[in-house]
């Protein structure tokens, strides 16, 4: 082997230049390519610097690979335009489609320029990784856990998980604080990095703290400032997906993004656009609160006026009817008086029959009375009548005397002895004799 | 604090409960006014609810986040 010294040779920069002629001349458009970020950096001057890689869809493994650049003036056209559109950051890991120049410089070798960007493309993309990440929690039902939570009637003990340095976060407070209709709201931040790749870490752990002492509160508040877009990946991951929507208490967020909704947004039980909106929202499910409340106060009057007032007018009726009543009744009464009289005068006169009829027989008694008092006079008299014709005078008078032994009559000689002293009682006048002698009657 | 929440809940039932028993005339005189006296207090703790702060749950949040 010999090198043919006749033969032109040509330097490395010959060469390369004829790379680059090639290629200029095979590949003059500019061409729409697919590829994912896998290294993006922006130096000093404003260029940004980057890798764009292809992945085997199975295994993963790199199958291509080029080196890519946005020269300053184009990054600061192109790049906030995406990210607004997006809500993505510009950063590795996602997949763009870029129209790119093919280039190839002697010294720095191939790459592509960027001269545009669809953000159409990487929204599909990222859509499409939120639906797989949808889909497993689907598959493991937890998807809709949180969003089939109840909202506390009253919900105004609010966790805030956000950056205490947001501006968001000031405004989700002070709007709270100075709601105009001077409802109470307890919040107390947990602080965690709303942006970047901490996102999902940070959060989680914010979660993890509400939830060590879960009872103290109603709701979870997830927010964020808005300003300028910004990098919305750290939403999208399937770890705070599962733990937002198997969180024990109801999820708001208001993380501040135009595109459509993020996964924890679609896992909460409310999304809304920005903290304030959040905050308008706690106010207003507060108001809703307030009002069922003053409603049914306002019920409690009315039906117990209604009530009071029905209740008066079936009393008044019941007064208008109570003189009808009365004398119906009055009336009733005499009636039963009259017919108690009857009885009473019915009663007393067969009394007094009967009284009368007791009389007579007393005055019957009496006259048998005395026709037996007359009789008894009668014999009366002739006891007496006896008595006087058997008295000791009459019998003096006649003749008879009446001999007296010690003051007693004498009426058997046999018990005087001779020599007793006897007493005998003439009609005028005594004399005492001597006792001879007896004689017994025969 | 868990319980107090459930008392709210608990609150706004029964003044609830108690406005439709009025409202469907089961009440007698004396009852509608016992009933009428408790609403008036439920309303009050409702409204308390809402508007007041309550120092006691202010001060535990605020001390547990320290």
């Amino acid at each position: 082997m010999f090198t043919d010294m006749e033969a032109p040779s040509l330097s490395l920069l010959e060469l390369n230049g004829l790379v680059r002629r090639s290629i200029h001349a095979c590949l003059p458009d500019e061409y729409w390519v697919q590829a994912e970020l896998s290294d993006v950096r922006v130096n000093r001057s404003g260029h940004c610097y980057l890798e764009f890689v292809q992945k085997d869809e199975k295994s993963n493994a790199l199958v291509a690979k080029a080196r890519g650049i946005v020269w300053g003036n184009v990054f600061d056209r192109l790049i906030p335009y995406f990210e607004q559109e997006t809500g993505q950051a510009f950063v590795a890991g996602i997949k763009v489609l870029v129209k790119v120049s093919v280039d190839f410089h002697e010294l720095y070798g191939y790459s592509l320029t960027v001269t545009d960007i669809d953000p159409a493309y990487t929204l599909g993309d990222m859509a499409r990784r939120r639906k797989e990440i949808l889909l497993q929690l689907e598959r493991e039902g937890v998807l809709t856990l949180n969003k089939e939570l109840e909202l506390p009637v009253l919900a105004q003990r609010i966790a805030v998980i956000s950056s205490a340095t947001a501006a968001g976060y000031g405004d989700f407070c002070s709007q709270l604080e100075h709601n105009s209709f001077g409802f109470v709201f307890y919040t107390r931040l947990f602080p965690a990095v709303m942006q970047g790749e901490q996102v999902e870490s940070s959060i989680i752990a914010a979660l993890d703290r509400i939830y060590a002492e879960c009872e103290n509160w109603d709701v979870v508040v997830i927010i964020r400032g808005g300003g300028a877009a910004s990098d919305l990946s750290g939403f999208d991951t399937y770890e705070l997906a599962a733990s937002c929507a198997q969180f024990p208490l109801p999820i708001i967020t208001g993380i501040g993004h135009e595109r459509d909704d993020t996964v924890i947004d679609q896992i909460a039980h409310t999304r809304v656009k920005t903290p304030t909106a959040a905050a308008e929202f706690l106010i207003n499910h507060m108001l809703q609160t307030a009002e069922r409340l003053e409603n049914c106060a306002q019920l409690l009057r009315q039906k117990v006026d209604e009530r009071l007032r029905r209740e008066k007018e079936r009393l008044e009726r019941c007064v208008a009817r109570v003189p009808a009543q009365v004398q119906m009744r009055l009336q009733r009464e005499m009636f039963r008086q009259e017919r108690l009289a009857g009885r009473v005068d019915a009663a007393w006169k067969s009394r007094i029959m009967k009284e009368q009829y007791r009389l007579q027989a007393f005055s019957h008694m009496a006259v048998v009375l005395q026709a037996r008092f007359q009789k008894e006079f009668h014999r009366l008299d002739l006891l007496e009548q006896r008595v006087k014709s058997a008295s000791p005078e009459l019998l003096l008078k006649r003749g008879y005397s009446i001999t007296l032994k010690d003051g007693k009559s004498l009426t058997d000689a046999s018990l005087l002895r001779p020599g007793d002293e006897v007493v005998t009682c003439l009609l005028k006048g005594t004399f005492k004799s001597k006792v001879i002698e007896t004689k017994k009657q025969e | 604090m868990a319980v107090k929440k459930e008392t709210y809940t608990e609150a706004m039932k029964r003044l609830e409960d108690i406005v439709s028993r009025i409202e469907s005339d089961e009440l007698d005189i004396d009852q509608l006014r016992e009933n009428l006296r408790e609403a008036q207090k439920l309303v009050k703790y409702c409204r308390d609810k809402l508007y007041k702060a309550d120092e006691e749950i202010k001060r535990m949040l605020e001390a547990e986040g320290k």
